[in-house]
């Protein structure tokens, strides 16, 4: 059922009500999110703490310069998508669109160094954990548990960021539904988009810079 | 639309300067204990696009109380996730493997 009553579903009091409830629900879709990603967080500390010569020996070995740029990428496009919300906010339709092909393309640059460029340069250095791991006997656990962290972490990560990519193409297609007064979904999304950046956020210490002391 | 504007652009240069931040702290010689300190500026970034990008202090009641649910319980888990590996001692003993 999704009888408009009044610029609002049936079941809700008002259209505030309405986007209010898509707000909420969002963000507790959200929380469950940071329960999902805690465990691979809390691994990293049992990892790390089991050995952490070995361990940071392996994020030693980690594209530093990749990492640092796709960094700066996903947070330039959360930053080009909010300015997509404040646009449709104020009736701006094609700069919206304009502002959300640039974080999608963005969000797409970082995909591409991430999978196309960064993996295939650790898979050629022999990082991926098995029978060509390149570490010495002494390292050879502790590495391998940082790698399983590394790539299980960032294939995880990457996942979420292909859906975005995907809500953020959606809201795209239905840009001309928006108006000033009728743009929850553009803001929904946006929530989503700006979560995987903070995820990513805390991923990149862990995996670039914690391990790469003097 | 312009204070929006210029809350956005801070929030980004926030943003760059405490990767900036974050990226000189892990060149510092710090400790082992002390590496995790990488993770502040790491932390106040996370909350900067909470605040600044995803407009948590401005979202309903029941938005902000579902994110700092979700804050709690992450760090009751790696609160006491950390316990066993933080207080546990690890006694050297010989190796009983067969190979």
């Amino acid at each position: 059922m999704s009888e408009a009553v009044g610029g609002h579903a049936f079941q809700y009091s008002s259209a505030r009500h309405q986007a209010e409830s898509a707000v909420s629900g969002m963000w507790l879709f959200l929380a469950t999110e940071m329960m999902f990603f805690g465990p691979l967080f809390l691994a990293w500390i049992f990892c790390r703490h089991a050995d952490p010569a070995a361990f940071d020996a392996g994020a030693r070995q980690t594209d530093l310069f990749i990492g640092t740029i796709n960094t700066a990428l996903l947070i330039t496009s959360s930053l080009s998508y909010s300015f997509g919300v404040a646009f449709i906010e104020t009736g701006r339709r094609r700069a919206m669109i304009l502002c959300l092909v640039i974080a999608w393309l963005l969000g797409g640059a970082f995909l591409m160094l991430k999978f196309a460029v960064e993996w295939p340069h650790d898979f050629e250095r022999g990082l991926f954990p098995g029978a060509e791991f390149v570490f010495t006997p002494a390292e050879r656990n502790g590495a391998q548990l940082f790698f399983v962290f590394y790539f299980f972490s960032t294939a995880i990560h990457g996942m979420h960021l292909v859906v975005g990519l995907g809500l953020v193409a959606w809201i795209m297609l239905r840009a001309r539904e928006f108006t000033p007064s009728r743009n929850t979904a553009v803001f929904v999304v946006g929530l989503y988009w700006s979560f995987v950046d903070m995820v990513w956020i805390i991923l990149y210490p862990l995996i670039y810079l914690i391990g790469r002391g003097p | 639309m312009k204070v929006r504007t210029t809350q956005l652009f801070t929030s980004y240069l926030l943003l760059l300067l405490l990767l900036a931040a974050e990226f000189g702290v892990a060149r510092l010689p710090l400790g082992e204990a002390a590496r995790g300190l990488v993770l502040i500026p790491a932390l106040m970034m996370v909350g900067i696009v909470a605040m600044g990008f995803m407009e948590l202090g401005k979202a309903p009641q029941t938005a902000r109380f579902f994110a700092l649910a979700g804050a709690v319980w992450l760090a009751i888990l790696l609160g006491l996730g950390c316990l066993d590996p933080m207080t546990r001692v690890l006694y050297p003993t010989q190796s009983t493997a067969v190979y």
